[in-house]
């Protein structure tokens, strides 16, 4: 890696801090740490971070208050550690402006790909965010943007224009989370009572031309209560 | 708003109760053309009122107002309040008793009914902290030892010791999580009393989302998902029911003996989701076929190991869909294996009490 990565870590939890600051360190990432938010919003005005890891339990502030002050200025992106049983917080730190979770325990792996893959979609959208020419890969699928195709080993999938709309809009954020009312907001312009529901029956035609088992998660990762992830190569 | 309308609902079966026995008694009179039975009809209407009504206050207002029915229309002087005529008196009195009596018996058969689902819930908790307490101490003893062992002694220990300690306190942190998910799962329901927020799930993503997470622990092991083509969306809270079906699989691991082969199948059958859950192991021993779910347990016969705790996991299994409005049972399969088996409702009913 030529220049470093800064990353901030927001964290009050002193083992916890520790640990995410080692094995960043380890991964060739350059590292600051805030003990709380009023301290991660003066870190964060001093060093400009490219990422930021942020507790949504913080002792002086509410993580929530936190992104949205964040937000207010600027677009760095945001993952968020929360407890397993909070499953609404999750939704609003997504809804709010933050790119990724990742729940409490979490293992250093899944972690590290989340920040890889947040760091590598954050680079694309700063480059214009334009798919001209470009293709996406994931395992053995492939999006063909310019002639909206999905291929299988090279054999077209065919899929109908709300479907094609639907992956190609997680191929662009792979390796993200987006949220259910985020894709439906996308995908339909509206969001009423059945459009959950309408989104979910329209993944699952998907899963099944893209002929995935359940278990399998070869290309989409699916987040229970909370949205769909288009898995990336780096995983 | 919950409230008045119990209280309405309450007051217009007393009401329409009273009147219909009533009724009855006047046909009766009038046929019969006899005051004999009338008591005895008015007083089963007030029994009815007891039984159908919630809370002893309506049993006795029934019985208040059936004496004065009787008293007015069914003793001399007819269609008129008398309460002189002293037979009059004892018969009303009397009335009144063993109304009042039975309306208070019957409400407290039911709170002691209600006190029964209670320490059930009590034992489940006392089990589940004598579980915890006894078997939290194991795995905290290897990651407290090994980590001190590591972080004191780093010098003197070669690489392959180092990794070794670590992987030790990655399988019982690892065991810990489990632990704590099911009791995080246990004060969900016991915190919130019997009410479960159900939000419908789509059957498929419950099943996918459940099977990434074993698998990522258990590669091994051979998973087939038998669920039917159409779309199902069943109401319920998706993570403990999450919860159940790990819970089932890491059961059919760590005590199926020898499980290489789990299958999954999900059938709707009426307005039920019948969940299958089978495996390929050894069975559950007879002994403890009936108290799995009961319960923890102890095997007399072993050493205490602390994977044993995870007889908890079943008893959190049957917590969670007992609170859903469902059943939970097992059975052994011929030639081997055995079976789990629940059921969901299908209707969006989130008012059941």
């Amino acid at each position: 890696m030529s220049a470093k990565h800064k990353i901030l870590i927001v964290e009050d939890e002193k083992n916890i801090r520790n640990l995410v600051k080692t094995i960043l360190k380890a991964n060739g990432y350059q590292v600051f740490d805030a003990t709380n938010g009023s301290t991660g919003i003066i870190m964060f005005n001093s060093h400009c971070p490219d990422l930021i890891i942020l507790d949504l339990g913080l002792p002086d502030v509410d993580g929530i208050d936190f992104i949205k002050e964040i937000r207010m200025e600027s677009q760095t992106p945001i993952i968020v550690l929360s407890a397993r049983h909070k499953e609404g917080d999750k939704v609003s730190a997504l809804d709010l402006g933050a790119n990724d979770y990742v729940t409490k325990p979490f293992g250093m792996e899944e972690l590290l790909a989340r920040v890889r893959a947040t760091l590598r979609n954050n680079l694309i959208k700063e480059s214009g965010g334009e798919f001209k020419g470009v293709k996406f890969t994931v395992d053995n699928l492939t999006i063909d943007y310019d002639k909206r195709r999905v291929l299988i080993d090279g054999t077209e999938i065919h899929l109908t224009q709300t479907e094609y709309n639907i992956v190609e809009y997680l191929s662009i954020h792979s390796g993200r989370v987006l949220t259910y009312s985020d894709i439906v907001k996308k995908i339909w312009g509206f969001s009423d009572s059945g459009s959950i529901k309408k989104l979910q029956v329209n993944m699952a035609n998907i899963r099944k031309k893209l002929s995935e088992k359940p278990g399998e998660n070869r290309y989409i990762t699916n987040e229970l209560g909370v949205g769909y992830r288009m898995n990336s190569d780096d995983d | 708003m919950k409230f008045r309308d119990k209280t309405f609902k309450n007051i217009a079966i007393t009401v329409l109760v009273v009147i219909l026995f009533f009724g009855v008694s006047i046909l009766v009179e009038k046929y019969f053309n006899t005051y004999v039975p009338i008591p005895a009809i008015l007083t089963l209407g007030v029994f009815v009122v007891s039984i159908i009504t919630k809370g002893y206050v309506y049993g006795i207002v029934a019985s208040m107002i059936s004496v004065l029915a009787l008293n007015y229309a069914f003793t001399f002087p007819y269609f008129k309040f008398n309460f002189t005529i002293p037979e009059n008196l004892v018969s009303a009195v009397v009335m009144l008793i063993i109304t009042s009596i039975s309306s208070t018996l019957i409400t407290k058969v039911r709170r002691a009914e209600v006190l029964k689902v209670e320490s059930e819930k009590e034992k489940l908790r006392a089990n589940l902290l004598r579980a915890v307490s006894h078997d939290l101490r194991t795995p905290l003893t290897t990651i407290y030892g090994s980590s001190a062992g590591i972080a004191d002694n780093f010098d003197s220990l070669d690489k392959d010791a180092i990794i070794e300690l670590a992987q030790g306190i990655k399988e019982d942190s690892q065991w810990l999580i489990t632990m704590v998910e099911n009791l995080l799962s246990v004060t969900k329901i016991n915190g919130q009393g019997v009410s479960i927020k159900k939000t419908p799930i789509m059957l498929e993503e419950l099943i996918d989302t459940t099977l990434v997470k074993f698998k990522s622990k258990h590669s091994d092991v051979e998973v087939e998902i038998d669920i039917p083509d159409e779309f199902m969306f069943i109401p319920m809270d998706a993570m403990l029911i999450g919860q159940v079906i790990m819970n089932i699989l890491e059961n059919a691991i760590r005590h199926g003996g020898g499980t290489t082969r789990i299958v999954i199948k999900v059938r709707s059958i009426g307005d039920r989701a019948v969940f299958e859950i089978s495996n390929n192991g050894n069975g559950i021993p007879k002994d403890i076929i009936d108290k799995i779910f009961t319960g923890y347990y102890e095997k007399k016969d072993k050493p205490v190991d602390s994977r044993e705790g995870m007889g908890i996991g079943l008893s959190v299994c049957h917590s969670i869909i007992k609170a859903h409005g469902g059943d939970i049972s097992a059975e052994n399969l011929k030639p081997k294996g055995c079976c789990f088996r629940f059921w969901l409702s299908l209707e969006a009913n989130e008012d059941e009490c």
